[in-house]
């Protein structure tokens, strides 16, 4: 009876697991592309600049999920036109950001600082020798603690729930509301639904380190 | 000025510490000068300031007539190579790419003329056998050769070597020293700093002798190690000739024979 209920619903529960993706997606990338640029403005850039970021990030490490997915759709979207997954793409992208530019940062500074010096000593610019240099090293000592980002954002994704985003968790409680019970069983479902993609995307990420490591770097233990 | 490299009166100093208090020296095409001096003299530090490494807080450098300033850095840079006491390859390429970085990104030759000078300054160290593997996979002194190998083939003008051999174990120093004498042989023109007296013997034109941020003494190696004037030299040559020279007796193990 009951797998029958979660054969019939299994389209939504698909549909809001997509969603959980696109909402994934689309934060890890904000992240990335914010997190990068924080990460170099926090190691090479000036102070007044470095300052700033460094508020942001202090921020958004601060303050709850939750609590930012709510002053972001209740909040900002007085003042801007926003969808929920847009507020929640912004929300936990932001938060992401911040954390993500700690990962980055960390794999910068890990890069000894005599390459750099030994690039520009041969005429290099010195951001030709961090493009060229510092950041093939450093983004292979980030995928380590990204694949662990990309863990928790994942789990995160469930938070949209709050502000009404039909991803995955919503779904489930929806099917658990239209067939009056089987919490356990429905939940039960949705949490391994995650818990594989979890597994997977570490997997895919621990391969695609693997992949691209040379000797000289440290493996993370399999 | 005739002189291929020409450094005039170069200062720096650390918070109050002055490290070097007007440092001046030539280096014409072809010779090579070795620098000298007890730790903490500024002899790095002096090395460091010619390419900007460390902006000196004051002083000039010219090269070739043409003096160094901050618009012409990066490009007069490409004709100073510079070798690190520490190698400071870069650890996620090969041996040969490492060496290959230079003509092909600094440089802007093609991919086949870039990969023939790579080959050639690998070859030249004698370090082909090694040229697919990484940074971490070499020899102390085998890296060092890949990084002298990798600053010809910027085809430089001058070579300045800061403590190439001082990160090595004496086994591993022999080999980099043979190829800082090949290249001395065939008239490249370098500035070492080094207290690799073998080497200075042989293959300097000059030796110059720095103490407290001054040169104190320079001349020709046959002259300087025989007779120096300063007592400063006297006492520093003596204590380097009796324990690192192997063509001086040590005197310690002649006692306990």
């Amino acid at each position: 009876m009951i797998w029958e209920i979660i054969w019939d619903q299994m389209p939504h529960l698909l549909h809001g697991l997509s969603v959980a993706l696109q909402l994934l997606a689309c934060l890890l990338l904000v992240g990335i592309a914010l997190g990068l640029t924080i990460a170099l403005i926090e190691v090479y850039g000036h102070w007044s600049l470095r300052f700033l970021c460094t508020v942001f990030e202090r921020v958004f490490r601060g303050i709850p999920a939750v609590v930012l997915l709510l002053l972001f759709y209740y909040g900002v979207t007085d003042f801007i036109e926003m969808t929920s997954f847009m507020a929640a793409v912004t929300a936990l992208g932001l938060r992401s950001t911040a954390y993500q530019s700690q990962i980055f940062r960390g794999a910068i500074q890990s890069v000894p600082p005599g390459q750099l010096a030994a690039a520009q000593s041969m005429g290099m610019s010195k951001a030709k020798a961090v493009r060229e240099i510092v950041l093939p090293q450093a983004l292979r000592h980030a995928i380590g603690p990204w694949t662990n980002e990309y863990s928790s954002e994942l789990k995160a994704t469930s938070l949209a729930y709050v502000i009404g985003v039909v991803e995955l968790t919503r779904q489930g409680k929806y099917i658990i509301s239209s067939t009056q019970g089987n919490v356990l069983i429905v939940f039960g479902v949705v949490a391994l639904m995650y818990f594989v993609v979890n597994r997977a995307g570490n997997w895919g990420l621990y391969r695609f380190e693997r992949a691209v490591t040379v000797p000289g770097f440290e493996r993370r233990a399999s | 000025m005739s002189a291929l490299l020409s450094v005039q009166e170069i200062r720096k100093a650390y918070r109050e510490e002055e490290v070097l208090k007007g440092v001046s020296l030539e280096l014409d095409k072809g010779t090579t000068k070795v620098v000298m001096g007890p730790s903490g003299t500024g002899k790095s530090t002096l090395l460091r300031c010619i390419n900007y490494l460390t902006p000196p807080d004051a002083g000039r450098v010219w090269l070739d007539g043409e003096e160094l300033t901050r618009r012409n850095l990066n490009r007069l840079r490409e004709d100073i190579a510079f070798v690190f006491q520490d190698f400071n390859l870069f650890t996620h390429l090969r041996a040969i790419d490492n060496v290959r970085l230079g003509p092909r990104k600094i440089r802007g030759h093609s991919k086949k003329r870039a990969d023939e000078i790579a080959r050639r300054e690998l070859e030249r160290v004698g370090m082909s056998d090694k040229a697919q593997s990484y940074p971490a996979e070499l020899s102390g002194g085998q890296q060092q050769r890949v990084s002298i190998a990798r600053a010809l083939a910027m085809e430089p003008k001058v070579i300045l070597f800061d403590e190439p051999t001082s990160a090595l174990d004496p086994e591993l120093t022999g080999e980099v020293v043979a190829v800082m004498k090949l290249l001395a042989s065939e008239g490249m023109t370098m500035l070492l700093v080094s207290h690799e007296v073998s080497f200075a013997r042989s293959a300097a034109d000059e030796i110059v002798f720095m103490e407290g941020g001054h040169i104190v003494e320079q001349g020709r190696p046959s002259e300087l190690f025989a007779n120096p004037q300063n007592p400063r030299t006297r006492r520093f040559l003596q204590m380097i000739t009796d324990h690192h020279d192997p063509d001086t007796p040590d005197r310690l193990a002649g006692a306990a024979r």
